[in-house]
């Protein structure tokens, strides 16, 4: 999955990263210290962050029986924040101007959150009808309304 | 989805340069163009080639019916509404390969940014065989509806969600390409910059439609595809003649050099 983000947005040496993550969690059931080094350098503060969304167990992964997925996180201020499962989308401030606007943050710590849930694989599943999962895509656009 | 958009744009070409065609749906694409550049008759003629390839149907999303099937793109046909042409094709002699490719077009018209967004969210719902080819024509209509570039975001990740979401269906090895149609202003650089630059994050491959000075009797455009990293940046001359037809012959600085530099030729494109 993490791949599949990467290929459209995320560079190289993060792809690489990742993917190197997820093996060495599966040998050692632990993310390596240089790994969490590197990742501290790419993302700064984000990287700590994100970890600890992971540790709290905020990312959840809502599938439906068509095989579609959306992730949602819930942030530190007790929002939650929608992650699209297939390409580079976060619905948080943060993504809109430091991500989008900005350009000056290659993630939001949602985001990188959701890639480290996969290489850890701690996301909570949550599985829904297909008219539920129409819901809580299309409550993104109707919340900004 | 460059390979599909290669495909056409080779199609008027004697030689096909040599390169493999290949059934992997590739990078989503964007097709950028002024006002009248050929945008709808190269999505459409996209749309014909993948209904040809033996796969999925088609999902082409437009705001408005097309008031007539452009010329050149595989039948000349009179300009009726397309649901009409759909049915006539059938009387009308034409040869059942070309009927049927029609036939594995599937038109939806969203009239607004809120539907679209609708159907995008609720892609997942329908039944049937999933598309192997998503072509939305007009994306600037749907955003200008909206402000701030997280809704235009929004609405290109939701595009990229959906066809993830066909490729997850159609299995391994096929996938469901992308292409989205959005008009640029006529000259160069202008207000929606900012735009075009935050769909480039989502789409990694383009093609430019640049108009040149015309010939006599026809409207020349040069045609520069960017496949995304997976390829060298190729160009070719599309031309209309009066009548809507749509001639495709290689750009002539490269017709002896298919491997041109990326950097060569681009004319002040983004």
């Amino acid at each position: 999955m993490a791949a599949a983000l990467a290929g459209l947005t995320l560079p190289a040496v993060v792809e690489e990263l990742l993917s190197e993550m997820a093996a060495a969690v599966q040998e050692n059931a632990r993310i390596p210290d240089e790994h969490l080094s590197l990742l501290k350098f790419i993302f700064g503060p984000s990287a700590i962050q994100a970890l600890d969304l992971v540790d709290r167990q905020s990312i959840t992964l809502i599938s439906s029986p068509s095989g579609r997925r959306v992730y949602q996180v819930l942030g530190s201020s007790g929002k939650t924040y929608t992650c699209l499962a297939s390409c580079h989308y976060c619905s948080c401030p943060a993504f809109a101007f430091s991500v989008l606007r900005k350009s000056d943050s290659l993630l939001c710590k949602h985001l990188l959150a959701v890639y480290l849930s996969q290489v850890t694989g701690t996301c909570r599943q949550l599985k829904v009808s297909d008219k539920q999962l129409t819901d809580v895509l299309f409550a993104e656009k109707k919340q900004k309304a | 989805m460059a390979e599909t958009l290669r495909r056409v744009l080779n199609l008027g070409t004697s030689a096909r340069s040599g390169e493999e065609d290949t059934a992997e749906a590739g990078p989503p694409l964007l097709l950028l163009g002024g006002p009248g550049s050929g945008k709808t008759a190269l999505l459409f003629a996209a749309a014909l080639e993948a209904a040809g390839e033996g796969r999925g149907p088609v999902l082409f999303l437009t705001r408005r019916p097309l008031q007539s099937l452009p010329r050149g793109t595989g039948a000349a046909l009179d300009p009726l509404r397309l649901q009409e042409v759909r049915l006539r094709t059938l009387w009308a002699g034409f040869p059942w390969k070309d009927c049927l490719r029609y036939l594995k077009i599937r038109f939806q018209y969203p009239p607004s940014t809120h539907e679209l967004l609708q159907l995008l969210c609720s892609a997942h719902e329908a039944r049937g065989p999933a598309p192997s080819l998503l072509l939305l024509d007009g994306l600037e209509e749907y955003l200008v509806e909206d402000q701030g570039p997280q809704d235009a975001a929004y609405l290109a990740a939701l595009l990229l969600d959906t066809a993830a979401h066909f490729s997850h269906q159609t299995g391994p090895g096929q996938g469901c390409g992308l292409i989205v149609a959005l008009q640029t202003q006529e000259e160069g650089v202008s207000g929606d910059a900012l735009q075009v630059s935050l769909l480039q994050r989502y789409f990694p491959a383009q093609c430019w439609l640049q108009a040149e000075t015309p010939g006599p009797g026809q409207h020349r455009l040069r045609a520069c595809l960017d496949p995304g990293g997976l390829g060298p940046r190729r160009e070719w001359c599309v031309a209309f003649r009066p009548n809507g037809e749509m001639t495709i012959t290689p750009w002539p600085t490269q017709a002896g050099n298919l491997s041109l530099d990326k950097g060569s030729s681009s004319g002040g494109q983004p």
